[in-house]
């Protein structure tokens, strides 16, 4: 039988994978050995295959494995339980449309407590218990009715003197307001203001203000 | 070490430790398998996240009938890989007019700086510059059989081809690689 360099090359993997035996294998060789055609074949391709065997695989990217372990099993466990642990039970509620409402309520809270007399900062037993909440709501109440009484009482006063004065003060002639103010104590409001020439009673609770200090003057 | 089987009815049953362990496994033989039919690493990343996705959402329909875990696995990364090339036809057609053989003298510049990592060696880049010139039929073959290691009856199964075809492949693989590498100034050893 004669071999032929085209059998040479259609059996070489053959040949290199150990497939060829007996009688193929002795023509194979016998061939190679003579053909100077096919010897550097068998030589080049053979070396190839001892190279592409003996390299080593490629390293894999660090990020390869946890990006598809991400991708098929989820998120990584650490960050689901850090979500679905202590404010697990927040999350329906935990949206943006929520913000308001839940600020209104954050508010009223606060105003509450306040109210109830009761310190976040300094919390104690007491302050829940029902009498003294009672109690602290009660003195806050009669607090602010006694603070409103006073403020009503004390702007009364000053009107009352407002209306006094303007009764006892000669009328502001219209065509010279600037030059002869209407000044019922124009030595009181120098000291306020320094500024003799400006209407006193033109806004009522500047005068108001200069009148506080007059019921001295009245005395 | 507990076997590929026992593992993915594991994982059948929910237990994601198991599919770790597949995964850490199994990832280096996919992510070989793509780089070297692709050259390119992001390609090679993005194919193996998909490989690995398909894998999961099939696992059910794994059988031992395929011949082993790991040859399925290689069945749909190569499946895969052709599709890939398939879809990616008409812009390698563009890039190949600037990207005939004797720039392949030019091999630091072929190669993205990322590669380079990975291509430590430089028979290395050298086999995978050769590789991106053989028709994908001739490549997948010789990745499969001589850097995969896969004998030709896993190559069979994988490729879905008659066992001459899977030879004849095989050996018209080897030849133009050498040829290539010996043109690019490779010697025989």
């Amino acid at each position: 039988m004669n071999w032929t360099c085209t059998q040479t090359e259609e059996r070489l993997s053959d040949y290199l994978d150990g497939l060829l035996a007996g009688e193929e294998r002795r023509e194979f060789d016998l061939h190679v050995a003579a053909c100077s055609r096919c010897a550097p074949l068998v030589r080049q391709v053979s070396g190839l295959v001892g190279r592409l065997r003996a390299l080593e695989p490629l390293e894999v990217p660090p990020q390869l494995v946890p990006a598809i372990l991400d991708q098929t099993l989820g998120p990584r466990k650490e960050k689901k339980e850090g979500r679905s642990g202590l404010f697990g039970w927040l999350r329906p509620v935990w949206q943006p449309r929520f913000a308001m409402g839940a600020v209104t309520v954050m508010a009223t809270l606060l105003i509450l407590l306040q109210a109830l007399g009761v310190r976040p900062s300094a919390l104690t037993a007491s302050d829940f218990n029902p009498t003294n909440l009672y109690r602290n709501a009660n003195r806050h109440a009669h607090l602010v009715y006694a603070r409103g009484a006073k403020f009503v009482n004390d702007l009364r006063v000053v009107y009352e003197i407002q209306s006094r004065l303007r009764l006892e003060s000669p009328p502001v002639p219209a065509s010279e307001p600037e030059a002869t103010p209407p000044q019922p104590n124009p030595q009181q409001k120098t000291e306020r203001d320094g500024k003799p020439g400006r209407s006193a009673i033109r806004e009522p609770l500047e005068f108001a203000a200069i009148l506080i200090p007059v019921p001295r003057s009245l005395r | 070490m507990e076997p590929d089987a026992q593992l993915v009815q594991l994982c059948l049953r929910g237990e994601g430790p198991a599919w770790e362990e597949l995964v850490r496994r199994h990832t280096r033989r996919v992510y070989n398998l793509c780089y070297r039919f692709t050259g390119n690493g992001a390609e090679a990343e993005d194919l193996s996240q998909e490989v690995f996705l398909r894998i999961y959402r099939t696992l059910a329909s794994y059988r031992e009938a395929y011949g082993g875990f790991a040859t399925w696995l290689t069945s749909v990364t190569r499946n895969l890989l052709v599709d890939h090339y398939r879809r990616t036809r008409r812009d390698r057609i563009t890039d190949s007019l600037d990207d005939a053989l004797p720039k392949l003298e030019e091999k630091h510049s072929a190669t993205r700086a990322p590669d380079k990592l990975a291509l430590a060696g430089e028979l290395s880049r050298q086999v995978q510059q050769a590789l991106s010139h053989l028709s994908p039929e001739l490549r997948e073959a010789v990745i499969l059989r001589d850097l995969q290691g896969l004998d030709y009856r896993e190559i069979q199964v994988i490729l879905q081809v008659p066992e001459g075809t899977v030879k004849s492949r095989i050996n018209r693989g080897r030849i133009e690689l050498a040829r290539l590498l010996e043109e690019m100034g490779l010697r025989p050893e």
